[in-house]
């Protein structure tokens, strides 16, 4: 190749415009040909570039890779790893668990030894005792008058009583209303059932009387 | 000139990208391995660093599941290796001459002072070229060293042609201002008797 072409292509590989094949020949040109003066300059470079195209694998290299590789294979390190992570979590979830005992615990314990711990919560103490109370008594008064009225029901009818026997007593109707004969009869002598139903309202009254003061 | 090995297969690995380790990685350990000796200039560590690259990606697949660029990764990979690797052995490194270079110097009607020139000023241009940007050094060497196209450059590191080309030119630049004495380190001049080669 002559000067000039040569020139020209170096200027051709400064702007990066040659092929890998130009490349090529400019490397062979300037280990092999006769450089002008002005090229020696960069001699080096390509002496360079053309030395680092030689390094090669040693021979032994891939044999030695694969056996590593085969190594590496057989050892289950995935195996490994799973175990050490979810034993990770175990122990980190007993540690939790621990701690959150001890928390629960130190915080028990706090409020049972320090029932004065503060001012305040005497008071607010004292009124939840109270507010407790009095709704456990409402509750227990609902729940005995709830019984006593069930009981009153019983007795009551357990009495048969007439009701409209006591209507017709209290009431404004006349007597047409009523069977004539039979109210009569009623009203000259106690008839058995009004005598045992005074004794029995008597009855029910001191009853009821009896559970109110219990409650 | 090497001996036929099947590497073992990727039995317990299910995921159809994994197998990129076979089709696409082992198939580079040649021009990895001439990366890693760009770095290091010592045969054996650059062998010993791909080794460790390679048994590193073998054993963990769930790693590679992630990379998306396989390529790309390794590159970046053998260089960062190599570069620890240097950092760690910067006590040891010396500028002479060591015996895996002699082997291959082809120039025999060189006389020993002029061969040292030449020595020193490679040893200036792998300096020159180990201080410039990553991208600007790895797509020199793709295209210098392993020959290859700017599209097959561009695939590989995931960036444009464009991107390509200019990273190449400006690497270029660096190396004809260096060779030329209009720039260097230190502003010394590379024609210069060969002296002082620590003061870059």
């Amino acid at each position: 190749m002559k000067k000039d072409q040569i020139a020209a292509l170096l200027n051709k590989y400064w702007r990066c415009e040659t092929t890998v094949a130009e490349e090529q020949e400019l490397r062979r040109f300037f280990a092999e040909e006769e450089l002008p003066e002005e090229l020696q300059q960069y001699a080096p470079l390509f002496s360079y570039i053309a030395e680092e195209h030689a390094p090669r694998l040693s021979r032994g290299f891939d044999r030695r890779l694969e056996e590593s590789l085969r190594h590496a294979g057989a050892t289950p390190l995935r195996q490994q790893r799973i175990p050490r992570r979810a034993m990770l979590m175990r122990v980190a979830a007993s540690f939790l668990l621990i701690v959150g005992l001890g928390v629960s615990l130190f915080f028990i314990t706090r409020q049972q030894n320090n029932p004065h711990f503060t001012e305040r919560g005497d008071e607010d103490t004292q009124v939840l005792e109270q507010a407790t109370e009095a709704l456990e008594k409402l509750a227990d008064a609902l729940l005995m008058s709830e019984e006593a009225s069930r009981e009153t029901l019983r007795q009551i009818n357990e009495l048969e009583i007439d009701w409209e026997l006591i209507d017709s007593l209290s009431s404004d109707t006349t007597p047409e209303e009523a069977d004539p004969v039979t109210e009569i009869d009623d009203a000259e002598e106690p008839h058995p059932a009004v005598d045992s139903w005074q004794e029995n309202e008597k009855a029910i009254y001191n009853e009821m009387s009896k559970r109110e003061e219990k409650i | 000139m090497h001996q036929a090995v099947t590497f073992p297969p990727l039995t317990r690995h299910k995921v159809m990208k994994v197998d990129s380790f076979h089709t696409l990685i082992l198939p580079l350990r040649e021009k990895l391995f001439r990366h890693a000796y760009g770095i290091v200039r010592d045969r054996a560590e650059a062998e010993d660093i791909l080794q460790d690259l390679l048994l590193k990606l073998w054993s963990r697949p769930e790693e590679w599941k992630e990379i998306d660029n396989p390529e790309a990764y390794c590159y970046r990979a053998i260089r960062n290796m190599s570069l620890d690797r240097l950092a760690a052995a910067s006590n040891r490194k010396s500028v002479l001459p060591r015996p895996d270079e002699e082997e291959r110097s082809f120039i025999d009607s060189e006389s020993p002072h002029s061969r040292l020139v030449r020595k020193e000023q490679q040893e200036l241009i792998v300096q020159c070229l180990s201080q410039l940007p990553e991208r600007q050094q790895v797509v020199f060497r793709l295209r210098e060293i392993e020959e290859m196209s700017y599209r097959q450059i561009a695939d590989t590191l995931v960036i444009s042609e464009n991107l390509v080309k200019v990273s190449l030119f400006r690497a270029r630049k660096k190396m004809q201002e260096l060779l030329s004495g209009q720039e260097l380190p230190g502003g010394r001049e590379m024609q210069a008797s060969p002296v002082k080669h620590r003061e870059i």
